[in-house]
């Protein structure tokens, strides 16, 4: 039952379908997603041109869905993939590639590299060359429940907390409520300021919401690492809780991959549409902001920037909603040369920021953000989020640069309007 | 090798003739380096066909002509004299042609066979015209047949230059119902280089421009598949023509009195076959460079292609299929449409069994694989 290269290889067979046959045959092998991708051009190394990560899976595609790749392949002509190749080609794959889509805009025939990444990443991990921290996450999310270990009682503990700070209550298993609100482990243990920031926003704005306890954790590793079969289960907790509960609306925390990976991926994974809507907390807040309740005071003195999380803007749409929220607190900003859909990665999507090994060539691909925020010169980085902000923050601290990163969602309840 | 002053005039060449005719070297240096040019060749090499031509003896030259019209005659003597074309004329040593030559009867026979016999294995045979096959009878010069003539005379020439479309492909006498049998010289001469230089008639500068190279280079120039020199019907009317940028934005008239025709538009649709004629007229132009049938309003009918007299309709666009090429195409469809079931089917067959062998992966598996 093991993981070997026959699985892996059939793997790649069973995810090559029309996209990829039409997006392997139509690469015209111009190179402009080299230009467009991060890992290109922080390190000049060809071998990070985002159409060579996916090498193997196209000579897969070749030998086994095209006629002259089956004749060749009848003659003992072409080159069989191997497992040492997939092990040469892990790094690229995994490591360089935060599956942020850039490359996927610039290419002039349309071709989608990260649905493809996506794709063969599958081939990669039941042919056993995922990365081993990937692995430790996808076990920990399947077994402990989380990409991180956090258990329920942690949850709890930081209810308590935001409880006691807050003075709001936070519910937990609400049956009928019409938000269900998901965290990212990221935000239970490094920005717990995201929970108390929903609170105060949902009291003002009127809501009933709830946290699940079987279903708190938002992150997915199985997509990161490419197992449909592991993220199937993760997406069906929350699919599970939500039904459960009754909820109108699940709500995405800012974290870019789980909302793709629940909003898009979640019901193909689970095989029917889901009974509720699946929104990212900007679209939220957003659409609270355009019915009036969210009333905001005073703004933000410091210049601020704002960083688009990839997945957000280039995979999931949400472009227009946190300028609209930024309006409201912020007179002072300014967006980088290429911000919106074409903004530069942070470098740690896609689960590139778990990865160790990864870290170096990470922050040699962070010097393209750095360069970004220095021309800005802004203050304060604002973005929505949370691995894009743990990301920001230790390539900032790498380089010296004393900018703050704050979560859009915190920056507005910080403005909220007190009283009433 | 740089011979930049006078070349020397050598007595009985073509540099005596010009000389006496009180061509100046310069005006004859100009004249080679637009015949170059026309014939696609490096301006350096305007001056080694000066100094080619002007050395070279006068050419001995036979033309026969068969079932024809004389027009090909009527355009080569179009040289405008006295402008440069004429030179050409003066290279060579035209011994016999019908319409040209001042002898008539016994003695205009025995000017062919004196020439045949002086020169040969080196003397330059033109015909123009077709060979009826069907009975001899319908084209005999002095009793003797146009096959047999052309036999006995093809047999010495050094090379044989078939001019006008009657000659090189059959022209208007071979045209369905083709009742005199006619053939081109080619179908019969095999043994000879045979150069073609089609049209009805040919452009005056590409017949005089083909004898030019022979002359300079004593061989015959590059060719086509269908015998005709590269560097006068390498290209098509349709490349070439000035109309060109309304057919590629698609203005095209519709009749020849419309606002379409009178502002110059395209005329593909009013039967142009420039896109699968090639010849010079576009770039040379006729009548010393005036105009050409597009340019006084009338398409391109193609008579410098095999059979254009039976290739359909002159006013009639060339996008209509004929029949066999629907058939084709239709063939063609069904083949690609049952070739791709065929590759659909292997290729889903493919993906299922790789569904089918698919084992879930979990993370004891993943955890199993790390070391």
């Amino acid at each position: 039952m093991s993981v070997n290269l026959a699985k892996g290889i059939n793997a790649f067979k069973e995810v090559i379908d029309a996209p990829i046959a039409s997006f392997f045959s139509s690469c015209v092998h111009c190179g402009l997603c080299a230009e467009a991708c991060l890992f290109y051009t922080e390190t000049g190394d060809p071998q990070y041109t985002p159409i060579h990560k996916l090498e193997p899976l196209r000579r897969v595609w070749k030998q086994e869905y095209t006629l002259l790749g089956k004749l060749g392949k009848m003659l003992g002509l072409s080159k069989p993939v191997t497992d040492a190749e997939l092990e040469e080609w892990k790094p690229l794959v995994y490591n360089s590639c935060t599956m942020c889509s850039r490359c996927a805009m610039a290419c002039p025939v349309g071709n989608d590299m990260t649905y493809m990444i996506r794709k063969m990443r599958e081939g990669m991990a039941a042919s056993g060359h995922a990365p081993a921290d990937l692995i430790g996450a996808s076990t920990r999310s399947v077994e402990i429940g989380s990409p991180m270990g956090i258990r329920l009682p942690a949850v709890k503990a930081q209810m308590k907390h935001v409880q006691a700070d807050t003075g709001i209550e936070i519910p937990l298993d609400v049956a009928g409520a019409e938000y269900l609100v998901l965290m990212s482990s990221m935000e239970i243990i490094n920005f717990p300021e995201y929970l108390a920031a929903v609170a105060k926003i949902m009291k003002q704005a009127g809501k009933t919401w709830t946290l699940c306890s079987e279903a708190f954790e938002a992150t997915n590793s199985g997509i990161q690492i490419g197992v449909s079969d592991i993220a199937k289960i993760l997406v069906q907790r929350i699919v599970d809780g939500a039904e459960k509960l009754k909820v109108k609306t699940v709500i995405s925390p800012e974290c870019g991959h789980a909302y793709t990976a629940l909003r898009w991926e979640g019901p193909n994974l689970v095989g029917r549409p889901y009974t509720f809507d699946v929104l990212h907390i900007l679209e939220v807040l957003d659409g609270f902001r355009s019915a009036g309740l969210l009333k905001t005071t005073g703004f933000e003195d410091a210049l601020l920037t704002f960083h688009d999380p990839c997945q957000l803007v280039r995979r999931g749409g949400v472009l227009e909603q946190p300028r609209n929220l930024l309006k409201m607190v912020a007179k002072n900003f300014v967006d980088t040369t290429d911000h919106g859909q074409m903004n530069w990665c942070c470098g740690g999507g896609g689960g590139v920021s778990a990865i160790e090994e990864a870290e170096p060539l990470r922050l040699q691909a962070f010097k393209k953000k750095k360069s970004q925020l220095e021309e800005t010169g802004a203050k304060t980085l604002v973005t929505a989020c949370a691995n894009c902000r743990i990301v920001l923050e230790e390539g900032l601290e790498h380089y010296h640069m004393n900018i703050p990163v704050v979560g859009l969602t915190e920056m507005i309840a910080d403005h909220l309007t007190e009283g009433e | 090798m740089k011979k930049t002053q006078k070349t020397e005039i050598l007595p009985g060449t073509v540099g005596e003739g010009l000389a006496q005719r009180g061509v100046t070297r310069r005006e004859f240096l100009q004249y080679c380096t637009s015949l170059a040019a026309l014939l696609a060749l490096p301006p350096a090499m305007a001056s080694v066909m000066a100094e080619a031509i002007s050395k070279a003896r006068r050419q001995s030259v036979i033309w026969l002509s068969f079932q024809e019209c004389t027009g090909c005659t009527e355009s080569i003597t179009r040289s405008h004299s006295p402008t440069l074309e004429n030179l050409i004329f003066d290279m060579i040593s035209l011994d016999y042609h019908h319409t040209l030559q001042a002898a008539s009867g016994e003695a205009a026979e025995h000017a062919r066979l004196q020439s045949m016999k002086d020169n040969e294995g080196k003397y330059l045979l033109i015909v123009d015209g077709s060979i009826p096959m069907g009975n001899p009878g319908y084209s005999v010069i002095a009793g003797i047949s146009n096959h047999d003539m052309l036999v006995e005379t093809a047999k010495g020439a050094a090379a044989i230059v078939a001019v006008g479309t009657c000659a090189t492909y059959g022209g208007i006498p071979m045209a369905d119902p083709n009742p005199t049998g006619a053939v081109s010289v080619s179908d019969i001469v095999k043994d000879k280089p045979i150069i073609n230089v089609p049209g009805c008639p040919p452009i005056p500068v590409v017949m005089t421009g083909v004898l030019a190279h022979f002359l300079t280079f004593g061989g015959i120039p590059e060719l086509d598949a269908l015998g005709r020199p590269k560097s006068f019907y390498g290209e098509t009317i349709h490349d070439r023509c000035y109309r060109r940028p309304f057919y590629d934005q698609g203005k095209f008239a519709e009749t020849f009195d419309d606002e379409a025709a009178r502002n110059g538009w395209c005329l593909f649709k009013l039967g142009c076959k420039g896109p699968v004629t090639h010849n010079a007229c576009a770039t040379t132009k006729w009548n010393d460079g005036t105009s050409f049938p597009i340019e006084s309003g009338h398409g391109c009918i193609g008579c410098s292609e095999p059979k254009f007299w039976d290739a359909g309709p002159f006013y009639k666009a060339l996008s209509m299929p004929v029949s066999a090429t629907t058939a084709m195409l239709g063939a063609s469809v069904a083949a690609g449409a049952a070739a791709g079931v065929a590759i659909t089917w292997h290729n889903r067959s493919t993906k299922a069994a790789a569904k089918a062998s698919h084992e879930t992966v979990t993370v004891q598996d993943l955890a199993r694989e790390e070391k």
